[in-house]
């Protein structure tokens, strides 16, 4: 039985509107899903700009207070997390109580995820299948920072006996990793071998009915799709799929 | 009159290591600072340890550090909100606004312009483009606000995060003075006697200098960075 709520996501499948998704239904909440049409700037106009200043997906709006009328907005798939776990996880199903040096180390891997893995991997994404030609140095750069963030996570994960980044449960540090390990193969890493234990975890998650029903919302999961084909072939579905990103680059510069 | 822990702080000067320390010395707070040890798994700084409930605890990721430090030590709220309300989620928001997109992009920028072994166009456009971007969109809030910080009536760890990264936008190749509501922020953070103390920890601070430093000059200092940077990068690529 879903928990009822008044959180709207505006989101899309892209590994951070994945994180949102995945989060929500591994909670078993209830809530609206508005689909941006990234490839028509939706997420530009003035009205999404009120929610989210920063013109980006994901987002959500959502009711505070005893009388459950004051609006909260949450921008950043970061802080999304975090807002969904203090406020609906209170058995801490995926999560760790407050103030407890799992949450920390919860929240250092949250962060570790925001500042380095996303932004890195995107890079690698952009001059693997956006960038107007191809930058081999930029890509070589951003590939290998990729693969230093991976081993990384693969050492992490080899410490722990459970198999998750903290501890005994899923938490949203591996909510936050996973959808960008399933993106592997479109951001120009050849192989995920070198990362056994990140490859025996990105398996164990995929098993989760959360992770299934989270990672095909608004519809149905892309990227995964993607890591049995040979490169020629994921660049041929990619480039179609990103113009919209350099005529967004060419808005904002004027 | 400051306060004991047992926080010992592992940093250097760039922007993500002077938030930490600001923040220290905004909530007035004692801490250990030994020459930088590894003890993040990520190899970066900051990073730090401290007893939590009497267990010792690691925190990694500035921006990690900055939500314990507050959460622990902040009671008071002088520099953050009460859990839970919207205020403070507001402050999360930005906090995870400059770690995911401040601060990469404009580590980007500063690569492309000054570190990259050759200069690529596109890599310096694309960031310059980004990190206007979001400079427009921090000016942008801090023109609606009345306090002329970025949430509410008070300087958070949100405004923290963002300053060491704007305040070194020469640096980067980018002129604050495009961004009034910004620049005024800038300098209305400089005033703070917490930001004034935790900027020069563990040496010396530059903004003064950035703001009278020639291209030439931001280019002569870029140079003697470039080697372990470069350095770093290939060491990486070849495992």
């Amino acid at each position: 039985m879903a928990t009822q709520t008044n959180i709207t996501l505006y989101t899309e499948g892209t590994p951070n509107g994945l994180k949102a998704t995945i989060a929500l239904e591994e909670l078993g909440l209830s809530y609206k899903v508005r689909a941006m049409k990234l490839f028509e700037h939706e997420h530009k106009e003035p009205w999404y700009l009120e929610i989210n200043p920063n013109g980006r997906i994901p987002a959500l709006t959502d009711k505070e207070g005893e009388e459950e009328d004051e609006e909260v907005r949450i921008f950043e798939s970061g802080a999304l997390l975090l807002y969904l776990v203090s406020r609906y996880d209170k058995e801490h199903k995926i999560s760790y109580p407050e103030g407890t040096k799992e949450h920390w180390e919860t929240v250092s891997w949250l962060m570790w995820q925001m500042g380095g893995l996303g932004p890195m991997q995107g890079q690698a994404n952009h001059f693997f299948t956006a960038a107007p030609q191809r930058y081999e140095y930029s890509l070589h750069r951003y590939t290998n920072e990729s693969r230093r963030l991976y081993r990384v996570l693969d050492t992490q994960l080899s410490k722990n006996p459970h198999g998750y980044i903290v501890g005994d449960r899923v938490t949203v540090a591996d909510i936050a990793v996973w959808p960008w390990a399933q993106a592997w193969k479109s951001c120009g890493l050849k192989t995920m071998d070198e990362f056994p234990n990140v490859q025996k975890w990105m398996a164990k998650l995929l098993a989760r009915p959360g992770f299934e029903r989270g990672r095909n919302i608004p519809g149905p999961h892309f990227h995964i799709k993607l890591n049995e084909l040979a490169e020629e072939e994921v660049d041929k579905l990619m480039r179609p799929r990103t113009g919209w990103v350099l005529e967004g680059m060419k808005k904002d510069a004027e | 009159m400051s306060t004991p822990t047992d926080i010992h702080i592992y940093t250097g000067q760039t922007p993500n290591g002077i938030k930490v320390t600001i923040l220290l010395e905004e909530l007035g707070l004692q801490y250990k600072e030994p020459w930088f040890l590894e003890i993040n798994p990520n190899g970066r700084i900051p990073a730090m340890t401290d007893t939590l409930n009497g267990k010792q605890i690691r925190v990694f990721e500035s921006g990690a550090m900055m939500q314990y430090i507050v959460d622990q030590y902040d009671k008071d709220h002088k520099v953050s909100y009460p859990f839970g309300t919207p205020e403070y989620y507001e402050t999360n928001s930005w906090l995870m606004w400059q770690m995911g997109g401040l601060g990469p992009m404009q580590g980007q920028l500063n690569h492309f312009k000054r570190y990259a072994p050759e200069k690529i166009q596109y890599g310096i456009n694309r960031y310059e483009g980004e990190v206007k971007r979001l400079y427009r969109t921090l000016d942008e809030t801090l023109q609606k606000s009345s306090s002329g910080y970025l949430v509410g009536d008070r300087c958070t760890v949100a405004d923290i995060s963002c300053w060491g990264w704007v305040a070194m936008a020469r640096s980067s190749g980018v002129d604050p003075q495009n961004y009034p509501a910004l620049q005024a922020w800038v300098e209305r953070m400089l005033k703070r006697p917490g930001v004034e103390k935790g900027r020069h920890v563990p040496t010396e601070h530059s903004y003064e200098k950035f703001q009278t430093m020639t291209e030439e000059e931001f280019e002569a200092r870029a140079a003697a960075n470039r080697t372990w940077i470069l350095e770093g990068q290939k060491a990486e690529s070849e495992r």
